[in-house]
């Protein structure tokens, strides 16, 4: 039918505003609603002779005015069920169909309803709009079973599976997310996959199910329709032809064999599907913005943005097959209300369905139904065949599973995880993503047709190098990059396309020294990048070293698949599978760390990980620290500590501030690591635009103890743990017979910062009448000085037995050092040996403490006083002064001043006790212990640093 | 604004204004490494790129003028909260909804050197813009209703430039009332404040007054 279709008025508009129309199911009827007009609309078509049911011009229809404005979407349920209509006024209703009697408000919305659906067997009704949420409500009851988040804009469409597996429902911005609709969880969500109709709300996104359910129809961002698959959600084939302007709006075939779309360009065109070809089209003067399909027959009722709507006939051409011909209708019954009983309930239905449509009709459509009516004749044929395909489907259900890899092992983690770079996003089409990101910069690709172009940005504009963007014909998918250069290198993709290793170096003298190898019948699974070596691992379980220029040093046999590797400076690591998963889910990963400069392995072990989660990032921080991040999480840390372990110093799940955060880590430093937030559902950030870092301390997972100060003892945890790393920093150094003074510094100024952190654990030991931790951590404190602010803190809580056993430590610890003098002055010589000085005699690496060594020996060794720098000297002040201010928070300020008189009284208290005890040892040691606490506690510049503070 | 107050008389100029609202913190963020600065008003940074810090505006507008860094625009200034105050406003004829003290300064200069940096600027600026109309327009009819009776007005939420435009204004509004309710303040206004003619004109309003 070639000619013009005459529409008929419907709805009046005085603009362009989006219309539906339904069919009835026996096709007896038909409803027409209007985004401008109050008013649904009930035609009855069976008045008329059936052949000539578009020009029906005699029969008024029904009119329902229960809306205050317009009606943006109606919906029917299945056979003689309700319809329901959604409007601008928030409000969802039911009417009886076709008689138009009001059954009842359904739910109210707090912005309008942009869509609403029913499910096959009509006991559920989902609707959407302008809201947070998809309201899942239940016919029977009229009740809200579930709400789905998770769509950012407006939700404009949705489509149940005739299987009853899922919703599919798509917003304005064009993305699309699948529901499970037994837990109601987010399966898949494709973004921007539909065209942006945010700031256009004429134009309302849709999608649908194949009748069969095996595949969903969504307007792709080429003027076409793409099809995805159920399962997966994988994109499947597109159907592309003479659409100028994007689709609007579509609907299947009754028996999916057939699609008909309509475009912004004002033209209705009908698809054949199978052959992915464009049958027959129409154009219209205004943009047709509803489209149904009889049920039964060859029509299509169509509906345009003016309210206009008239019915098509024979759409598909008599030729050719009927758009009903193999439809398994769903009887409704009060019966098989129930989900599962559907099931069984469509089995014995479709037959007596069928028969009554076709008696019912027979003298109507002539051909396609007496060819249908043949083909009915065989059930067992038919149903031979749709077992065939669901067996079929089944099977590739199975094999996409296989591949779908990282989004599969989320669901439930059986398999061992694949491959990753380190710092990558997945592709989304037509969008740029990241092949590397880390704390340096990030490697960006933008697939274009067949082609891509990759660029590189540093963070930090003033001091990168400008590189200039390439275009890539191999299709990278991943990179590294550090300050030098950047490798990129792709999988192989079919036989012609081998995968290929490509390093560009970002500073060279010399011309050409790009270089790229290539893999035959190997593939590059990732890479890393050091200090003047390329690495990568491949699927034959090489590691393949080469060196900046492109010489081939070494290759290496990795034990396993591997899963991720990362460089830095000299060190590689590499994260293999050690052995399939474990039953419980948990990945049998293992680790090890090669020095490429030396050729040695650091360290070799499992890789620990939370269980039921799995690696999603591997870095080393810029001291050189390796860390993890696995799925739940969890970030650990490498540490020397009992023989090597693993220290886990980050949990997700503490610091998240709100349910619907994702932390994509870019890596971590001595106490904090840095993240970009994603808001779910984005588990990854995007190119644009530029995603911005965040910072967040670290924590141990501590149990909750009874002391209340759980963030004290994360410090003193954290802050320890930074010692160790320090002290074992040093040792090395030394052991190479470098400067260590700069590091004698942090370590000293964080021994100062446990202090504090020891007093305030104290302090709230005191107030919860812990006395005997408290005695054990006075014997942790490094230095005199807070000891002595230890026993003020004592003495201001009343706590009499505390001050005598402080007291009695630092008694011990003075009497201790006046032992020990003599390798003090070749300690002091050159400052920085005073740790291989230090006798390893204390009870615990926390205990070594040089810096209380060069507070007191100002007053013995005078000559060599000039050798303390000022700075330290400063540092001192400041820690003395900031031990009081620190005591506990609920301590009163004031009170502390007070303290400063009673500190003297203590000094000459102790100074009393020393000098009874220390009488056997003789008088040196009395002597040098009163000149050592008294002039100590009569620092001039105390009052000083006291008022500074208070300022 | 339009002109209704005389800029001559305002105790400070637009400009004046402005430079007091820039000693606002505003977050910016850098995209290059640069050591802590020290300055009389605090210590800012230190500066990593990509990594958020709060700065004053001067420094951010500094900054952003040499292209160190973008700034991020306050949560205010998000085109949907914009939308909430300014549809709170119109439908509050009484009330001011609460905005930054200097909001009318800090998105003026945030329009002029950071425009790139806020999404949906256009519209923005003309909420912005909107909102301003909407809120004068509220002082200028209250300022409408002040009456002898009115010792006092409680003005709550109102910004600084909104308060910089009105208050010469108002003050002297509110004295001249005052001046005319107390006999005796007209008095001593006689002998200190000759300057103004229309308050030694005072006979007929001597037969008003009293009611």
């Amino acid at each position: 039918m070639g000619r013009l279709l005459k529409l008929r008025e419907a709805h009046k508009t005085d603009a362009p505003a989006t219309c539906s129309v339904l069919w009835a199911h026996d096709g007896s009827h038909l409803a027409t609603s209007c985004a401008s007009d109050t008013e649904v609309l009930i035609h009855d078509l069976s008045a008329p002779p059936p052949g000539r049911s578009g020009s029906n011009a005699g029969s008024s229809p029904v009119v329902l005015r229960h809306h205050k404005e317009g009606v943006t979407a109606i919906a029917l349920g299945p056979m003689a069920g309700p319809l329901a209509s959604g409007s601008f006024d928030h409000s969802v209703k039911l009417y009886n169909f076709p008689v138009g009697s009001f059954q009842g408000n359904v739910t109210r919305f707090t912005l309008p309803i942009k869509s609403l659906a029913f499910n096959k067997s009509g006991s559920l009704l989902a609707a959407a709009g302008d809201d947070d949420g998809i309201k899942l409500i239940s016919t029977i009851d009229l009740t809200i079973s579930r709400v789905l988040k998770g769509h950012r804009g407006s939700v404009t469409g949705l489509s149940f599976d005739p299987k009853h597996d899922y919703l599919a429902s798509i917003d304005s911005f064009g993305t699309v997310i699948y529901w499970e609709l037994s837990t109601g969880k987010q399966l898949h969500t494709l973004k921007s996959i539909a065209p942006n109709y945010n700031s256009d709300s004429s134009v309302l996104n849709t999608l649908s199910w194949r009748p069969d359910g095996e595949m969903l129809a969504v307007p792709g961002l080429r003027n076409d329709v793409v099809m995805y698959d159920r399962d997966t959600g994988e994109k499947l084939f597109n159907l592309r032809g003479d659409h100028e302007k994007s689709v609007c709006s579509f609907c299947w075939s009754p028996n999916g064999k057939y699609l008909a779309t309509s475009g912004l360009d004002k033209q209705v065109l009908i698809w054949d599907v199978d052959l992915k070809q464009d049958i027959e089209r129409q154009k219209f003067e205004e943009r047709i913005c509803g489209l149904s399909w009889k049920p039964v027959g060859n029509s299509l009722a169509v509906i345009d943005v003016v309210g206009r709507f008239g019915i098509w006939d024979n759409p598909v051409p008599v030729s050719m097959k009927s758009p009903t011909e193999g439809v398994v209708l769903n009887e409704p019954h009060p019966l098989f209300e129930d989900e599962d009983e559907e099931v069984l309930g469509k089995g014995i239905s479709c037959y007596s369905g069928s028969l009554d449509d076709s008696i019912e009709k027979g003298s109507g459509d002539f051909s396609p139904i007496s060819r249908k009516r043949v083909k009915k004749r065989g059930p067992s044929f038919d149903e031979g065949e749709e077992v065939l395909q669901e067996i079929d489907s089944r099977k590739r259900r199975k094999e996409s599973e296989n591949k779908r890899g990282d989004g599969g092992i989320r669901e439930r983690a059986v398999r061992m995880q694949d491959a990753f770079q380190v710092g990558f996003t997945p592709p989304q089409q037509g969008k740029r993503r990241f092949l590397c990101y880390n704390l340096l910069g990030c490697v960006t690709s933008l697939e274009n047709d067949g082609f891509s172009h990759v660029e590189v940005d540093f963070h930090d504009t003033g001091r990168g190098p400008r590189v200039p963007s390439m275009t890539d014909y191999f299709g990278f998918t991943m990179a590294a990059l550090n300050e030098k250069g950047c490798v990129l290198a792709n999988p192989c993709k079919g036989e012609k396309n081998m995968s290929t290793l490509m390093y560009r170096p970002f500073g060279s003298w010399a011309n050409n020294s790009e270089w790229s190898m290539r893999f035959e019948l190997e593939e590059v699974k990732v890479v890393a990048l050091g200090k003047n070596w390329v690495a990568a691992v491949t699927s034959h379980n090489f590691l393949r070293i080469f060196t900046e220029s492109g010489l081939q040093m070494h290759i290496l046999s990795v034990n396993g698949p591997v899963v991720a590797a990362a460089g830095s400076g000299d060190l590689l690591a590499v994260v293999n599978h050690a052995s399939d998963c474990l039953s419980s889910g948990d990945q049998v990963l293992e680790i090890k760390v090669f020095n490429i400069n030396e050729a040695t392995q650091t360290i070799s072990g499992r890789l620990p990980l939370t269980p039921c989660s799995h690696l999603t990032w591997l870095g080393f921080s810029e001291d050189g620290r390796l860390g993890s991040f696995d799925s739940k999480g969890n970030l650990r840390v490498y540490s020397d500590q009992f023989g090597g372990s693993w220290l886990p110093v980050f949990s997700a799940d503490k610091a998240r501030k709100s349910e619907d955060e994702n932390y994509w880590i870019v890596g971590f430093n001595a106490t904090k690591l840095f993240c970009i937030v994603c808001k779910s559902p984005e588990s990854y950030p995007s190119v644009m635009p530029k995603p911005v870092l965040t910072i967040l301390e670290f924590s141990s997972p501590l149990a909750s103890s009874d002391l209340g100060a759980d963030e004290v003892e994360n410090e003193f945890m954290m802050t320890n743990l930074q010692l160790s790393e320090i002290r074992k920093k040093i040792k090395d150094m030394e052991a190479f017979g470098l400067d260590v003074t700069a590091l004698d510094d942090e370590a000293f100024s964080l021994e100062v910062k446990l202090d504090r952190c020891i007093l305030k654990l104290i302090a709230s030991c005191c107030h919860s009448d812990r006395l005997v931790r408290a005695t054990e951590l006075a014997r942790l404190l490094s230095t005199q000085k807070s000891l002595k602010g230890a026993i003020t803190i004592v003495t201001a809580s009343k706590l009499p037995i505390l001050q005598e056993k402080f007291s009695t430590i630092l008694e011990e610890r003075m009497l201790d050092d006046l032992k020990t003098p003599e390798p003090i002055p070749t300690g002091r010589s050159n400052g920085k040996t005073a740790y291989s000085v230090q006798p390893p005699v204390r009870l615990s690496p926390m205990m070594e403490k040089s810096p209380d060594l060069n507070n007191r020996t100002p007053n013995t060794i005078k000559p060599q006083i000039k050798s303390s720098p000022a700075t330290e000297t400063l540092k001192l002040v400041k820690a003395r002064s900031s031990t009081p201010e620190n005591l506990a928070q609920g301590e009163d300020i004031s009170k502390e001043r007070e303290l400063g008189s009673k500190l003297e009284k203590l000094a000459t208290f102790v100074k009393g006790k020393g000098n009874a005890t220390s009488e056997v040892t003789g008088k040196d040691v009395s002597s040098s212990a009163t000149g050592n606490v008294k002039p100590e506690l009569k620092i001039p510049i105390n009052p000083f640093a006291r008022v500074k503070k208070v300022t | 604004m339009a002109g209704q107050t005389d800029h001559s008389i305002s105790i400070f100029s637009a400009a004046e204004v402005e430079f007091i609202a820039e000693d606002e913190m505003i977050e910016i963020v850098p995209n290059i490494r640069m050591n802590a600065l020290n300055l009389l008003c605090g210590d800012f940074g230190p500066f990593l790129p990509q990594i958020p810090c709060t700065v004053p505006l001067w420094l951010a507008v500094a900054l952003k003028k040499r292209g160190k860094c973008s700034i991020r625009t306050p949560d205010w200034m998000s085109v949907e909260k914009l939308t909430q105050v300014l549809e709170a406003e119109r439908e509050s004829p009484r009330e001011f909804q609460p905005l930054p003290f200097h909001y009318v300064e800090i998105s003026r200069l945030l329009l002029d050197h950071a425009h790139d940096d806020i999404p949906e600027v256009y519209m923005v600026r003309s909420l912005i813009e909107d909102i301003r109309n909407v809120r004068f327009h509220k002082v200028e009819s209250g300022l409408e209703t002040i009456s002898g009776r009115t010792h006092a007005v409680k003005l709550k939420n109102l910004s600084a430039m909104e308060v910089n435009l009105v208050r010469p204004f108002m003050a002297r509004v509110l004295q001249a009332f005052y001046k005319h309710d107390s006999p005796e303040m007209v008095q001593q206004a006689d002998t200190s404040a000759s300057k103004r003619p229309q308050v030694v004109d005072r006979g007929p309003r001597r037969d008003l007054r009293p009611r």
